[in-house]
């Protein structure tokens, strides 16, 4: 069960990373010819954005294997 | 082999044998018809003939499954067992009971090596000044991890430590792909994240004071108003702490993470886990780890030029 409500930080991480690419998307639409610098910078991004939702993960798998 | 294996069987040969005339059918009247005269039966046809083939190989997967089901006794279930640690071997050195993932790391190294000297032998002394074929393929790869070192950090760092970052990329990549091959991968290990972490924290200390100094990585730790060093400065030293452990985590979270959908979907599937989860498996143990080690480079190297970066060039970019 505490596994299961570490696991809702994977919403957060969800919502953030979805705001990260949509943004990527309208910049590289703008300017395309920015698109391989764009696109490490959102990998990063991502990468630092998903890192809650391991973290999470990794908290319920520490809870939930004894 | 029970009743109810022979009846699976029984219906799986059937299909076999149904679908193999019609499709054998449907190739000859598909030889005989002529496209431009009647396209839409042409169309009809050709459909008619894909779900026949289709019908060939789901019958020889299923077949194919019971066998496997009834070879190994194994039926299908969602139940998985994990550690964070490799399981210990039972092979002693030093006194130390080696785990398998140490093991399998050695095989690793010991593969990557063998394969260094035989290049270094065989096709090192072919290498020309025009290059051409492997040669190609190999200057690219060193020419572009030197170039993304070089402008993460400054040029004299980037240049010590692009081969260590291209060995960690191999390592990450090599490790992952013994996961194919059922063993369990060392990257999914949280000591050997750990381990990669506490490099990246050293190297991040070494190029951080031998640019600076002491005095002066301090003075960059505690920022441009001297009211605030007090405070930022043991901030800094605790997020620099935070350093190896948050990229252990990543990397170990993600690895596990695809070990476990793998382990789920050979559980779920049972026997019939033929050839179905190889496929799942290029996803989560060749793309997934390129893009894992892509960002432990990118992520080690922001830190170590972090930690590199004085406050007096910061005036002078600005």
């Amino acid at each position: 069960m505490a596994a299961a409500v570490a696991m809702l930080v994977a919403l957060g991480a969800g919502f953030g990373m979805c705001y990260a690419t949509s943004k990527a998307v309208e910049a590289v639409a703008r300017q395309p010819e920015a698109a391989s610098k764009i696109q490490t910078i959102l990998l990063l991004g991502c990468a630092l954005a998903e890192s809650t939702a391991i973290y999470a993960f990794v908290v319920a798998l520490i809870l939930s294997a004894k | 082999m029970g009743t109810a294996e022979l009846i699976k069987i029984g219906i799986s040969a059937v299909v076999f044998a149904l679908s193999l005339v019609g499709n054998t059918h449907f190739k000859g009247l598909l030889n005989n018809a002529n496209k431009d005269e009647n396209p839409k039966a042409f169309k009809k046809l050709k459909r008619k003939k894909t779900l026949c083939f289709s019908g060939v190989i789901i019958s020889i997967w299923f077949a194919i499954g019971v066998f496997v089901a009834w070879f190994s006794g194994k039926k299908s279930g969602l139940h998985i067992e994990f550690s964070m640690f490799g399981e210990r071997s039972g092979v002693e050195l030093f006194g130390f009971n080696l785990s398998e993932t140490t093991i399998i790391t050695v095989v690793i190294v010991a593969i990557a090596s063998v394969l260094c000297v035989i290049f270094r032998y065989l096709v090192f002394p072919k290498f020309t000044e025009e290059p051409k074929g492997i040669q190609n393929v190999m200057e690219i790869c060193v020419e572009a991890v030197e170039n993304f070192c070089i402008t993460a950090t400054d040029k004299k760092a980037g240049k010590s430590l692009a081969p260590y970052m291209f060995t960690v990329a191999i390592y990450l990549i090599l490790s992952a792909a013994t996961e194919l091959f059922g063993l369990r991968a060392p990257t999914s290990d949280l000591a050997v994240t750990f381990s990669l972490g506490l490099i990246t924290f050293f190297l991040l200390n070494y190029h951080g004071f031998k640019k600076l100094g002491f005095g002066g990585r301090l003075k960059s730790m505690g920022g441009a108003v001297p009211a605030m060093r007090p405070i930022m400065i043991p901030l800094k030293i605790v997020s620099d702490i935070a350093v190896p452990l948050s990229l252990a985590c990543r990397l170990f979270g993600n690895m596990l993470g695809g070990m476990i959908v793998m382990e789920l979907l050979k559980g779920a599937l049972g026997g019939y886990a033929a050839g179905i989860p190889g496929v799942a498996g290029l996803y989560f143990n060749l793309f997934h780890p390129l893009i894992q080690a892509y960002i432990f480079i990118t992520l080690s190297l922001t830190f170590i030029d972090e930690a590199m970066e004085s406050p007096e060039e910061h005036k002078k970019e600005n």
